[in-house]
């Protein structure tokens, strides 16, 4: 599915803006005009907020807006789903605060210089919670059962692979079918499971074999995940009691159980409210620059959008503070890429500064001085319609009349990947995150030739060769200088070609109790509770 | 009676075939499928082709149906695409909540609610009547999204005496339980009020009070139990409407119930537990309907069965 899992979220909390709302005006007073200057003034999320309350209880509650997918790891792609399994399994690498990877359950890694070997070092003398020993040949059971079974979601990555073999019992190379300068962000999510739970045919569901931090407790169904630090855990252990991940919808719910200490960290706070509450009931605010890139694609295939200098007329034609603040409550800052600062090898480029004077005279000169029509498809969400509405007044004003048609999401993905000859599509109101925070996964599925729809979701229809084979020479390249040099060149020619109208890259807002620290809000919206502690 | 109500279960059998004929046509007639929403959102059109085809999507839809339906006669619902869990699995938690906030939510609203009612139609025209008639149409009136977060605020938040929702400990259930039975209360006051007025005019009671009864007598042996025949229709419809879940009530208080296990899976698009939730919502109607007409005759001898 193209929409990020922000928006599968956002779609749980349909009324809530509205709810939000009604409360606010109901019960705290109307505090119109009180907005945050693009969120900088909330605190960043590794400052530890200074304790004045002390913690009730050593049992952490974290309330999300949605509910857990799947507790197998194998099968997981939604960040609350991936934030309850990294309480329990481990990966052989992941990435620390910074997006950086660095190794976990193995000691280290090396990339051969083929580009496609990758040997990994393993941890010696970790264990899983079921008493089998982590090595070489637990590796390879969890890669040859996301290779079996096509329906787990790790399965397409997997499959990527040659070959996962043993060179001693804790030493994996892994060799891949082609290079991929993306796998070792991917290999992150690949998290081992105890091969003697995968043999019994262990239900993932109801118990945990994992080598983590902690282990696991009680599951409801679309209700709470309840974990427990584990006794003999090789690392660092847990200093809190328990840690319950809750599902809670709406969101003036999640703020009131903050409000009364029934959550000690909530996520998302809703942008409405988060000023409101900030500093009141012990509670503290706080974001983070996500991944997500939200920006409208142009059909470069329609006669009217062909025009580079349209497409560039358009862009200098919106406001974009105005759109962080209008949907975003400034929760919002602005991109000067295609992808934003929070993914690997971002290259800003020259804003197109708000001018309306320069977009009418660009459209004059593409002798499109009168204007025309377009269609603004985009999910029937709305904060989506929002920011829809947002962009049809905008371009109204260079002359171009928007009809905004928001849709039900799986009924307009439907629309969208169909063949190039029965595309309808116009404009599209959408975003994109890349969850291994990599170059190529923030480009390729949405900008490279090859990926126009159906295969995938270039709904500009945006073909540029040069970009391509900078794309393609890229992927095959491990040279850090090199990759810098490719993708600062890739981003300067979408950002001149304007394939899509580029409005700004999400700040992710947390809610926490003072005496909670030491929870990390990744850019991707997952959450790092390894070191959390509560005093 | 005993006759009747075999036919009547028998008579549910290929009502329910139709039923499912016409749900899984339906289902897989509106646009989208689960397919998508399983894999990354990198995948392509490959990878996707290949899942719809393991999946079976791309049979036949009466083939899709004869496969689904052989499965069910085996007693297996299936699985759900979006969190792999069986729903013979998923399903008995959450109807377990949603069965648990209808009954406390039904329980208070129909005792405050006929009591109103009765109390109105005795004092008609007088100040208790207005006050119980306000009282049901704010009930009737207020939306249960605003009410469920209003009590919050006032009850968890400001006097923190009870959650803000979550089915943990019996204070969970209170609030929800008062958010969901409101309008019930509210249309059942109304309803009991015309009703007890409708018979405290009939021959019968003017008969009870030339009798010399006393009047509390009069207006709950004479009046009160003839008038419970449309007081049961009313209940059981919404008990029906109830026990599809509360989507609105189980958000805001965040009970996992089959309101919010319907929404989420026509969002994603989950076949089979959308599937077999109208199933059971069916199913539920139909013996919620069949149970009210078996009451009729409790109450009122002179209905009669044939």
């Amino acid at each position: 599915m193209y929409e990020s899992e922000v928006t599968e979220m956002m779609k749980k909390r349909v009324p809530a803006l509205m709810l939000a709302s009604a409360i606010a005006l109901s019960a705290a007073g109307c505090s119109g005009g009180n907005q945050p200057s693009s969120g900088s003034a909330a605190p960043s999320t590794s400052g530890t907020p200074s304790s004045t309350a002390t913690a009730p209880d050593k049992d952490l509650v974290v309330a999300f807006n949605t509910d857990i997918q799947s507790m197998d790891p194998h099968n997981t792609t939604d960040t609350l789903s991936i934030t309850v399994s990294r309480t329990m399994y481990e990966s052989l690498v992941t990435f620390d605060e910074n997006q950086k990877v660095v190794p976990l359950l193995a000691e280290s890694y090396t990339a051969e210089s083929d580009n496609l070997t990758y040997t990994f070092k393993l941890r010696q003398g970790v264990k899983f919670h079921d008493g089998t020993d982590f090595n070489a040949d637990a590796v390879i059971a969890n890669y040859e059962r996301c290779l079996a079974d096509t329906t787990l979601r790790q399965n397409s990555r997997v499959a990527k692979w040659e070959s996962c073999t043993k060179v001693d019992d804790y030493t994996v190379a892994i060799k891949l079918k082609e290079p991929n300068s993306s796998f070792i962000n991917q290999f992150t999510q690949f998290q081992i499971v105890s091969p003697k739970a995968l043999e019994e045919g262990t239900d993932l569901n109801k118990a945990e074999a994992g080598t983590g931090q902690y282990t696991f407790k009680e599951h409801t169904e679309g209700d709470h995940v309840t974990v427990v630090p584990y006794a003999d855990y090789w690392g660092t252990k847990a200093t809190v009691d328990s840690l319950t991940f809750r599902a809670v919808p709406e969101d003036g719910s999640r703020v009131a159980m903050l409000q009364t200490g029934e959550a000690d960290y909530i996520y998302p706070m809703p942008t409405v409210q988060a000023d409101q509450v900030n500093g009141t009931d012990n509670i503290t605010v706080g974001s983070v620059a996500s991944n997500i890139m939200r920006y409208v694609t142009l059909n470069t295939n329609l006669p009217e959008l062909s025009d580079k200098r349209v497409r560039q007329a358009m862009n200098y034609a919106i406001d974009k503070q105005a759109y962080a603040q209008v949907v975003f409550s400034g929760y919002c800052e602005e991109v000067l890429s295609c992808y934003p600062s929070t993914v690997s090898y971002y290259a800003p480029q020259t804003p197109y500064t708000y001018d309306l004077d320069k977009a009418k005279s660009l459209m004059e000169e593409a002798g499109y001085g009168d204007g025309f029509s377009l269609t603004l498809w985009g999910d029937n969400i709305s904060a989506e319609q929002t920011g829809m509405q947002f962009i049809m007044q905008q371009l109204a004003q260079i002359g171009i009349t928007v009809e905004v048609l928001p849709m039900e999401p799986s009924t307009l993905s439907d629309m969208i990947y169909v063949d190039e000859d029965q595309a309808e599509i116009n404009m599209w109101y959408v975003n994109w995150s890349a969850s291994s925070f990599d170059a190529d996964g923030s480009m390729r599925s949405i900008l490279h030739s090859d990926m126009v729809p159906p295969k995938s979701a270039n709904t500009a229809y945006f073909r540029n060769s040069e970009f391509d084979s900078l794309l393609d020479q890229a992927i095959k390249t491990s040279d850090t200088d090199t990759l810098t040099d490719l993708y600062a060149q890739a981003q300067a020619i979408v950002w001149d070609e304007a394939p899509w109208l580029f409005l700004g890259n999400d700040e992710l807002v947390y809610g926490a109790k003072t005496y909670v620290s030491g929870i990390v809000l990744n850019p991707d919206g997952s959450v790092n509770v390894t070191n959390a502690t509560l005093a | 009676m005993g006759r009747y109500f075999v036919k009547r279960v028998l008579s549910t059998i290929p009502l329910l075939l139709v039923i499912s004929i016409l749900i899984f046509a339906f289902i897989h007639l509106i646009p989208g499928d689960p397919v998508r929403k399983m894999l990354p959102k990198e995948a392509t059109q490959e990878e996707y082709e290949q899942l719809k085809e393991e999946l079976g999507f791309n049979d036949p839809l009466p083939i899709q149906y004869i496969n689904y339906m052989k499965d069910l006669f085996r007693g297996d619902f299936g699985e759900s695409y979006k969190s792999g869990l069986p729903i013979s699995e998923i399903f008995p938690a959450r109807l377990q909540a949603t069965l648990a906030l209808t009954l406390w939510g039904i329980v208070w609203s129909v005792i405050l609610g006929t009591l109103i009612g009765i109390v109105s139609a005795v004092k008609r025209g007088k100040v208790l009547d207005y006050v119980g008639m306000v009282i049901a149409t704010s009930g009737i009136s207020v939306p249960s999204f605003w009410l469920g977060l209003m009590l919050i605020q006032i009850f968890s938040v400001q006097l923190g005496w009870l959650p803000t929702g979550q089915l943990d400990s019996w204070k969970g259930y209170i609030l929800p339980s008062i958010t969901m039975g409101c309008s019930i209360m509210g249309t059942l006051a109304r309803y009991s009020r015309s009703s007890m007025l409708e018979t405290m005019q009939e021959d019968y009671v003017r008969t009870a009070r030339a009798k010399g009864q006393r009047e509390s007598l009069v207006v709950l042996r004479h009046a009160f139990r003839n008038s419970l025949v449309q007081v049961v229709t009313v209940v059981g419809l919404q008990i029906g409407g109830l026990l599809a879940g509360s989507v609105l009530v189980e958000t805001v208080f965040s009970i996992p119930g089959l309101g919010r296990l319907m929404v989420d899976s026509i969002n994603f698009r989950d076949y089979k537990v959308i599937q077999a939730l109208l199933m059971f919502f069916a199913l539920e109607y139909i013996v919620i309907n069949l149970i009210v007409d078996l009451l009729y005759g409790v109450l009122n001898p002179k209905i009669r069965y044939d």
